[in-house]
């Protein structure tokens, strides 16, 4: 314990460490201040081979995450094969991506072909990372795709858009399952190469995603409903159909009501802060002269007419982000 | 006497007659004022035929403070062509606004006198994309040879003539280093793909640190070049955990809650702590008037405490910010 006190000042001797096969105190090194020694206790965790295995395998239940990301680094190393079945439960279900990435690089490194299932559901996680970390490992394990599908959601993993290109409609089903992506940029690509592709179920997606939230994808998603021959007179019908991303009229409306500048404030407008405050007060001096009451009675025929304000601000604003 | 129309801007100077008169000033001014291009580019002229007495008065302003009549008298003087405007100009190079120094670049490429090469070459190494691509663009027009391979790629960097950087192997690198600090993501991101399309193991250490980069998309693309460069794949999740980290400690937004309720979730970034800490000051003055001192520290203190609690909770609670 008084070791890792000490290491926020010195530097820990990792070799020492790693000569008494303290495994416990490199685990515990894992999380250090400084990244080099993370990185080299992790490094010095995976030459100790299977007897490291267990301890490791407890450290990945660990709540910090550098402790966790050391441990599978270090079991990748190892190659284990007895971490498989706790690796797999990562990669299916933690919530945290960068997790998710790291255990199917460390199931590619361990090399075990039984893994493949569960890399292959993996392609079609909705993160980045993991899906590309998968395709990377089914290729170390030796892995090649039996069906155009499976191709497909590889290619699409390694975002090697050419090929999907080349793979043509039995694409379509992966692409518009991964259109779930959070990253605007991907989705917009997805759309493009629908709209390449073509065909029903691309058209009725395209149609769909005319309702993105990201401005730059509905655009996508306009130019390829028209490849796919949606009737360019249908568009702007698809298109209002969009979602609210904006604030809520109503809500801003009904804020400066009763709160005089948070409308403003909700809105984004920096200024509805100094509104709000130079409000309140006004209201607290009134209250300090009068009586607790008055001031509100005179202030909200005020406020109503800036609510009225903010609800054509409001409304304003909504329409012009199309 | 003044012209005041010329002042304010509402009447055209009349060059012609300003050049008669000799009015240097009054030329200057008219550079300032007029907003169209033809009649500044006539003051220029105008001031380039009136010698060396023009040329002083010129330098003499470009010493000023303001940013935007500095602009217009670099303009001038690349009208003019006066090869005594040259060491200025190189002067310039060294401003503090990057506007400026992109506009002195351009200037020294149109004058296009050799002496401005040196200088140019220290502007390639600029953290200004817009002055980088000024010089490159310049160096080019003088007729400048880059003597290696490291300054051809410096060159290139400076056109974003990304493609041709790829061919030049190696030497590319020390150029595509230099700006993975740009302040343009976009140029962070093409640096790194560029860093990647070299397939050279050198470039792993550059590519290591951009893993750790602000910008998501700029960690991305370093994570697909890092495996042009061979960087070992179960090395990288750690390469990333090094980036920025938003996530805020819960410490602070409760002992903040406590201390000035409201303001806890403000440091979470919800535009609604503020109005929290806003009602809170009303109803405690309110309460001290109407209720009495005592009464309203009693109620206040255990509102208080929940909101303490409460922040700190919210924010364990909230997610670990994804890759």
């Amino acid at each position: 314990m008084s070791f890792s006190l000490l290491g926020i000042f010195q530097k820990p001797d990792i070799g020492a460490l790693q000569q008494s096969r303290d495994i416990p105190a490199l685990i515990r090194l894992l999380d250090h201040g400084n990244f080099d020694t993370r990185w080299r206790a992790a490094r010095a965790l995976g030459m100790m081979g299977n007897d490291a295995t267990v301890p490791l395998l407890l450290a990945i239940q660990n709540p910090d995450i550098n402790i966790r990301l050391g441990a599978i680094e270090a079991l990748a190393s190892i190659r284990d094969p007895a971490a498989i079945k706790r690796l797999q439960v990562i990669l299916a279900s933690d919530e945290i991506n960068e997790l998710r990435w790291a255990a199917a690089l460390a199931l590619g490194e361990i090399g075990d072909q039984t893994v493949a299932p569960a890399l292959m559901s993996a392609l079609s996680d909705d993160d980045r990372y993991v899906r590309y970390g998968a395709a990377k490992a089914l290729e170390q394990i030796g892995w090649s795709a039996e069906t155009d599908k499976d191709r497909a959601f590889y290619y699409i993993a390694l975002q090697d858009w050419a090929a999907i290109k080349k793979l043509g409609e039995s694409a379509t089903g992966p692409l518009i399952e991964l259109l779930k992506e959070r990253h605007p940029a991907i989705r917009a690509q997805i759309v493009e190469i629908l709209g390449f592709i073509g065909g029903v179920e691309a058209k009725k997606t395209c149609e769909k995603v005319l309702r993105d939230p990201d401005g730059n994808v509905r655009w996508r998603a306009v130019l390829s409903s028209e490849r796919c021959g949606v009737p360019i007179s249908q568009l702007p019908l698809g298109l209002s159909k969009r979602p609210r991303t904006g604030p809520s009229i109503f809500g801003a409306t009904l804020l400066n009501f009763f709160f005089l500048g948070v409308g403003y404030d909700y809105l984004g407008k920096w200024w509805g802060l100094v509104i709000w405050e130079v409000y309140m007060l006004l209201i607290v001096l009134g209250q300090i002269l009068w009586d607790p009451y008055m001031p509100f009675i005179i202030a909200f025929p005020i406020t109503t007419l800036f609510a009225v304000h903010t609800f054509y601000i409001a409304k304003r604003e909504w329409t012009l982000s199309v | 006497m003044v012209d005041i129309s010329a002042l304010f801007g509402q009447k055209k100077a009349d060059i012609e007659k300003l050049t008669a008169a000799k009015d240097i000033s009054g030329l200057i001014r008219a550079l300032h004022s007029s907003d169209d291009l033809y009649t500044q580019s006539q003051a220029a002229k105008a001031l380039g035929s009136l010698g060396p007495a023009a040329m002083d008065a010129l330098i003499r302003a470009l010493k000023k403070k303001n940013k935007a009549s500095r602009l217009v008298i670099i303009q001038a003087l690349t009208e003019i062509r006066d090869p005594k405007s040259i060491p200025v100009l190189i002067d310039t190079l060294k401003d503090e606004s990057s506007e400026i120094r992109w506009e002195a670049t351009i200037a020294l490429g149109e004058i296009g006198d050799p002496q401005a090469i040196e200088p140019l070459i220290t502007c390639l190494r600029d953290h200004d994309k817009h002055v980088r691509y000024g010089a490159a663009f310049s160096l080019v027009r003088i007729g400048w040879k880059p003597p290696n391979d490291e300054e051809k790629a410096f060159l290139f960097v400076g056109m974003q003539e990304w493609k041709a950087t790829w061919l030049i192997g190696d030497s590319a690198i020390p150029a595509l280093t230099h700006i993975l600090h740009d302040r343009d993501s976009n140029v962070r991101i093409r640096a790194v793909e560029s860093l990647g399309e070299l397939k050279s193991t050198q470039a792993t250490p550059a590519l290591i640190q951009s893993l750790a980069d602000e910008n998501s998309e700029v960690r991305w693309n370093a994570v697909l070049a890092s495996q042009k460069c061979g960087i070992k794949l179960m090395y990288l999740p750690r390469g990333l955990s090094r980036r920025p980290k938003l996530k805020k400690n819960p410490l602070i937004s409760g002992f903040l809650n406590f201390m000035l309720p409201g303001l806890g979730y403000s440091y979470l970034g919800k535009w609604w702590g503020v109005m929290i800490f806003e009602i809170d000051i009303f109803g405690t003055v309110w309460a001290f008037k109407y209720l009495g001192e005592e009464f309203t520290y009693e109620a206040l203190l255990p509102i208080y405490l929940l909101l303490a609690l409460h922040g700190y909770y919210f924010t364990t609670k909230m997610p670990e910010p994804s890759i």
